[in-house]
This record gives C-alpha cells, structure tokens and sequence, in this order.
C-alpha cells in the first residue's frame, strides 16, 4: 500500500473531505485514511500491545465514519480522530485487565532478534510518561517529523518539540540502565 | 544535557542538521512496527436529500453554541429570514420604522413584552429606563442596554447587518463566520462566532469584549482578530486596535492605546513598547502577533525577536518574511501558536 506524505496545513483540505464524506462518499473518507491511518496507528502502539494495533486503527476509523455528524470543527478532524484512538486504547486496556490470565508456558510468537530488541524498546517507551510515548512512538516508529506531527493531531510545534526532546532523554537514560 | 530543545535536536525534530547516531539508530529499528494495515470496509452513510437524516446537541448549553457557530445547524437550516424583531424588556424602547423612499416615519414605542418587526433601516433607540432585545432571523439575539441607539442595516442574502451608533449592546450569534456584522463608526465587528459585548461612545470609540468564541474587528483592510477572554478597542479615523487578554499583565490597555492611537513622533511610544514586550507572557503572543504590522521597521523587529523567544515560528517561517508582512507567513505562523485556526474562517470568507 503507498503511503502519501501530506504537507503541513492541511486543516483546510480535511474540512473538505470530510464535508464529502459526511454526504456518503467514501473515497473522501479514503483519503482522510491514508492521511491520518499511520498516526492513529502510533497513537494507539504507544497505548496498546501490538498484536492488537491494527484491529484498533480499523475500530478507530469505522468509529469516526459513523460518527462524523458529532465533528463540530471539520477542519480539526486530525485532532478528534486522536481523541477517538486515546479512548478505544483506554477501553481496551480496561477489557484486557478483565479478561482470561493466559497460560504460562504458551510459547511467545517466533521472532527475530532485532524485531524483539524492537519491541522491547517499544515496551521501555511504554513506561514513559503519556504525552512522550505517544509523540516518539510517531516519530520514530511511524516515521512522521515534529512538525507533522504537530499539524495532525492538533498540538503546537513548541508542545511537540519539548515532549520529543524530553521523551528521548528520558528514553536514552531507561535504555542505558 | 539541558532540558529544552536546542539546535542539535534538529534531526529529532524535523531531520535536518547531523543525524543523530542514537535517534537514527532506534528509527531503523523500530521502522518494522510502523502501521502496515488496510482501510476498514465501511458501512454506507444514511444521507437523504443532500441533508443528514440525524445530529445530536450536546447536553450542555457552551457545547451546543459551539455546534451551532460551526456551522452544523445552519447548514441544515440556512437562515434566509432579511427582517428583524424586538421584543421590549424593560421600559418603553422607540423604535422608528422608515418605510422604503425614507419620506415618512414613524415612532412607536415596544411595550414590555411585546414583539415587533424591524425593517431595513429602522432605527432602535432605548432611553436610560429601558432595555430591547433583537431577533437576528434564527441566529441569534443582541442584548440592547439602556441609552443605545442602533440600526437595521441592507445586508446580502443569507447576512444580517446593523450599525451600533452609541451605547451597548450583547451578541450571542450561533452561525458560521461572517453572517453577522455590526457597524461602528471606526470599525465593523465580524462574529466569527458567538458571544461578545461591544460599546461605543459618542466619539465614536468602540470597545469589543469577547466571551464565547471569536469575533474580528475590521475597517479599510485592517483585521484584529479577539479571542474569548480578550478586549479589543477601536478609534474613528484609526480602526481597530490590537486586542490583548483581560489578565495581561498591568498597563497593556494604556500601553496599547499609545501604540495603536497616537502619532507616530508620540515620544511615548518607545516606552509603552518596552513594557508590553517586557512582561509579555507565552499567552500575550495574540497581542505580539498583532503588532507585527505596526511601527518602525525597528519597533517591528523587536517584536518579531520576543513573540520568536515565546513562541518559535514554524519551519519554513522566516523573519524576513515576516518583516515584510507576507500573509502566508503570518497565517502560518499564527496557525502554530495555538490561539486559534484560522483556516476555518478563510474557507467561511471564500464562500
């Protein structure tokens, strides 16, 4: 699947495609995907265990195609889609502390060794705090800038930069202990 | 290592400047985990006549005003009602009702209670016992307080318009931007939504005070743009001046009037720049924005030097750009301050 790199400053062409889509049309909506689907991913890794991910970006997009009337500002669709992702993540986390405790000696899925130094990073960066995991989870899994980052989910660069900075500092001294 | 970002976090940032060996590093490892997924199957969408077959209001009345000034109700209900009513709410307000040609009128006064039309050009006076409030079609009501003198004025299909001549008025508008407006001598009040107050005295000075939403003071080109919390004055022969928030720090409003209203050889000017960049807050960075446009090329770059040390531009804004007043630089960097968007409001004006 090609992934498409928007510029900075799309809030005037999201309130278009979300007009379009409120009115039915789904290749709107398609675009809003490929703009906003690697965002709503990282949101939601910094949150939840990865195998699950992907079910909850498709939960988080399905949500937000019904729910498109509720968006009061279009043009920060970024922001409310973000929003969404936070509170699928938080009702899964809850459901997953109800659920069944698996067996101990189920085998761990077969991987190879740097994808599981990755997700073991991954789990360091877990334990940071919430606006730092979230922003270096889209940073550096998902590829995205600071400023990208920043005109998607509706935070000011200066917000941004300060939590990758410090996010990386605290990251660097967990990793280096 | 400091705990605020500094140059060599550039690549962090935005991947410019030297890479950095640990930040590279932990991008190439974590890269496998980025998103891979395909778009969800979607459900077809209930769209009936080009309308929406069903919206919900929020339960709390802030909430629902914000929809509203979004646009969502009038979309569905667009306003085409030209005329106005007033309802009396104390005393006895005048209202003088000019038939069209402007050769004969009339004065009646509103009982309390009692409702009556307005026409274009109708005129509505309340004396110092009596209190109105006007209908604005289905988007809204103004609060008229005693000794004010307004006008209904001609506006374009689908707008409303009318002129505050002198005393005060309460607008609480739930529409998309520029539907509203009202005449000031030196100025008109743009509602960008919802709810302001706005004074005007008998030298035609005018003082806006925005408390729900957004409302931007325009005459001959010149915009402010007044936040919610914030204060916005303006002067005949001047237009409007730069709006700052109520809590700014101590003798911004004094400050303000010598750098908006007084000649430009006003020795005073120097000193009242001094203290609002002085004290100026990461927040006061609405009032520094504004100030951009004003002043020596001097004044302008000292301010452009302290709104950067509070609030950084955007990659790509420069200060020569800024300097020479380009409006995507500006737009832009206001865009990253966070105080508003404004984009919402170029794709409103557009249409």
């Amino acid at each position: 699947m090609t992934i498409t790199m928007f510029p900075a400053g799309q809030a005037l062409e999201d309130a278009r495609l979300v007009g379009e889509a409120r009115r039915g049309d789904e290749r709107a909506f398609a675009r809003l995907y490929e703009r906003y689907a690697r965002i709503i991913h990282g949101v939601l890794l910094a949150r939840a265990p990865g195998a699950d991910v992907e079910d909850l970006v498709q939960d988080v997009f399905l949500s937000a195609w019904k729910r498109l009337d509720a968006l009061r500002d279009p043009a920060a669709f970024g922001g409310w889609l973000a929003m969404i992702a936070r509170h699928r993540a938080a009702d899964f986390r809850r459901r997953a502390v109800e659920s069944v405790e698996l067996p101990a000696d189920l085998r761990a899925p077969d991987r190879t060794a740097s994808l599981s130094e990755a997700h073991a990073v991954l789990d360091v960066i877990r334990t940071l705090p919430e606006a730092y995991r979230e922003t270096l989870v889209l940073r550096l899994v998902e590829g995205f800038t600071g400023p990208e980052i920043a005109d998607r989910i509706g935070l000011t660069p200066a917000s941004v930069r300060v939590n990758l900075h410090r996010g990386m500092k605290l990251l660097r001294d967990k990793l280096a202990r | 290592m400091k705990d605020t970002p500094v140059d060599d976090d550039r690549y962090l940032w935005d991947r410019t400047g030297e890479p950095d060996p640990e930040t590279a590093r932990l991008e190439a490892l974590l890269a496998p985990l980025r998103h891979r997924g395909v778009p969800p199957v979607l459900p077809a969408r209930q769209v009936v006549d080009g309308r929406l077959t069903r919206w919900k209001l929020p339960a709390l009345a802030a909430a629902a005003m914000i929809v509203l000034c979004a646009g969502a109700a009038w979309l569905l209900y667009p306003d085409r009602h030209s005329g106005w009513s007033v309802e009396g709410v104390s005393g006895t307000p005048l209202v003088v009702d000019r038939t069209s040609g402007g050769t004969r009128t009339r004065g009646a006064g509103v009982s309390v209670g009692e409702i009556a039309r307005l026409g274009i050009g109708s005129a509505l006076t309340t004396d110092g016992g009596s209190r109105a409030r006007l209908a604005v079609g289905r988007i809204g009501s103004v609060e008229v307080d005693p000794n004010t003198h307004v006008l209904i004025e001609p506006a374009a299909v689908g707008q409303h318009r009318m002129s505050l001549q002198s005393g005060t008025i309460h607008a609480r508008i739930s529409a998309p931007p520029y539907i509203f407006f009202v005449n000031t001598p030196s100025a008109v009040a743009v509602d960008l939504g919802c709810e302001y107050t706005l004074q005007v005295d008998e030298s035609g000075a005018g003082l806006i005070r925005v408390t729900l939403g957004w409302v931007a003071f325009e005459h001959d080109g010149r915009q402010s743009f007044i936040p919610a919390g914030a204060v916005g004055a303006t002067r005949p022969g001047s237009g409007p001046g730069t709006p700052r928030y109520e809590d700014a720090p101590s003798g911004y409003g004094d400050a303000l009037a010598v750098l908006d209203f007084s000649a430009a050889a006003d020795l005073r000017r120097a000193a009242a720049l001094d203290l609002i960049l002085s004290t100026a807050r990461r927040r006061d960075a609405l009032t520094l924005w504004h100030l951009l446009r004003d002043g020596t090329p001097e004044d302008r770059a000292r301010v452009y030097a302290r709104l950067a040390a509070l609030a950084p531009p955007p990659s790509g804004v420069t200060q020569e750009a800024i300097l020479r007043g380009e409006p995507a630089a500006l737009n832009q960097w206001w865009d990253s301050i966070g105080i508003g968007n404004r984009s919402w409001w170029r794709l409103w004006k557009k249409k």
